[in-house]
């Protein structure tokens, strides 16, 4: 057995650095772009609040995989050219759309956490919005973005793993093909997967619980 | 008139397969019916054990919580599907729908665990030892006084974490469990129509959804906003 699963390590290791790198882009893209959601909903005006809103709702609403199907089948559908993605850059607008509806309400409620009386009193200074945006209210809302981010990280390690459905070959889509052809050690190859996973979520979970005993939690709306 | 729409989303085949989308959606919420109570009791055993003193009790429930939030459902699933048939039990396999439930129970009683603690931690000390100088036993301070709060306290959360259970159960369809996903899938695999699949299966996902914010804005109002 630990013959065969030897024999199998570099199929594994060759799906968890696919793992790794589309985990990373979807944070990348992810905490770019649910940033300018946030803030947008924060300080922007009330329609981009409320589109914004049910732009998070719909993407809150429906399970990740539903997003993955409708990511890499139906807006291929739609004929636009720029939208016909291939599994891996599916798998990263998928991550990168599901992330941002987290990032974007975790943003806007570090933003709303920072007391109003700072960026009256940064305004009457002379401070333009961008500088109080940039020296006032962005220096505090980092440190509350912190451990909530890091545990959103967490989750998108975690649902990378549903993208084997659409044939991206990371951590779990290595291990069906791996079965495929050694059937008889399904469980040690699903038990060496689930210990890759584990390395690779462990010491990010343990670094989120690390800055919320530092910075403390933040209280987010369900 | 809406010529236009049957290009773009034929409703006239969804009509023909709404039963099969009705069946989906109760096989959802049957199945996370189960799993939420479940994964409560199985929860709640572990919160306690993880507050408990001795070592012996708090190492096992650590560990448990440490590794089921560590590891994607996906391969959670995985291991409970394939391993378990392995294992004799009743005398027979589990099916996919058994062995689903289950694996979705034991992963959701990880978070549950985190929050039941969590709203135990946030009782104050002093309900517990009024209780026992009034002379209740042990048992009694934790099940009339402590509880009770804990999970009153707790309620936001858990419901928060029912959501997600309820989006985690769409990845039974992987393992061929009939659910609400898998509703699209056939009607996918039946016709090949993807906007009508998927964008249908998102719909009924979004209407479970919006109770779930509506059961959690009336237990936020009854509960006086107490998180």
């Amino acid at each position: 057995m630990l013959d065969a699963l030897q024999q199998h390590m570099p199929f594994l290791l060759a799906g968890l650095w696919m793992t790794v790198q589309v985990t990373l882009l979807g944070i990348c893209f992810g905490t770019l772009f649910g940033t300018l959601v946030g803030i947008a909903r924060a300080l922007g005006p009330r329609p981009a609040f409320w589109i914004l809103g049910a732009y998070i709702h719909l993407w809150r609403g429906t399970p990740f995989l539903c997003q993955i199907y409708i990511v890499y089948f139906v807006l291929p559908q739609t004929g636009i050219a720029w939208l016909q993605f291939d599994s891996f850059q599916a798998s990263v607008v998928a991550l990168t759309i599901y992330s941002s509806s987290y990032i974007a309400e975790i943003v806007r409620a570090a933003i709303n956490a920072v007391p109003r009386g700072q960026v009256e009193g940064a305004r009457s200074v002379g401070m333009t919005s961008g500088q109080t945006l940039r020296y006032v209210i962005a220096p505090q809302a980092l440190r509350m973005v912190l451990p909530p981010l890091g545990g959103v990280y967490v989750i998108m390690v975690k649902v990378t793993a549903v993208l084997s459905v659409i044939g991206t070959t990371e951590l779990v889509r290595q291990a069906n093909l791996v079965i495929q052809r050694d059937p008889a050690n399904i469980m040690p190859i699903f038990l060496v997967v689930a210990g890759l996973y584990f390395v690779f979520c462990y010491p990010m979970l343990l670094l989120t619980q690390w800055a919320e005993r530092r910075y403390g939690g933040l209280h987010l709306e369900a | 008139m809406f010529d236009w729409l049957l290009d773009v989303y034929n409703y006239r085949v969804v009509a023909d397969y709404a039963s099969t989308f009705a069946f989906g959606i109760w096989r959802t919420v049957w199945i996370s019916t189960v799993s939420l109570l479940a994964a409560l009791v199985l929860g709640t055993g572990i919160a306690l054990m993880r507050r408990s003193r001795r070592r012996l009790a708090r190492w096992p429930a650590t560990v448990y919580v440490e590794a089921l939030r560590g590891t994607p459902l996906l391969v959670q699933i995985y291991l409970v599907y394939y391993g378990l048939p392995e294992i004799p039990l009743l005398g027979r396999r589990l099916d996919e729908l058994e062995g689903g439930v289950l694996a979705l129970s034991v992963h959701t009683a990880a978070y549950m665990a985190e929050i039941i603690r969590a709203g135990i931690g946030s009782v104050p000390e002093g309900q517990a030892e009024g209780a026992r100088s009034v002379g209740m036993t042990r048992w009694q301070t934790l099940r009339y006084v402590v509880l009770p709060q804990a999970f009153a306290n707790a309620t936001p959360p858990i419901i928060g974490q029912t959501a997600v259970l309820i989006k985690d159960s769409s990845l039974l369809s992987i393992i061929a469990v009939f659910e609400t996903m898998s509703a699209g899938l056939r009607l996918m695999s039946d016709r090949y129509m993807p906007n009508e699949a998927f964008l249908t299966s998102a719909a009924c996902f979004l209407a479970i959804y919006a109770v779930m914010l509506g059961v959690s804005n009336f237990a936020q109002r009854r509960l006086g906003g107490a998180t």
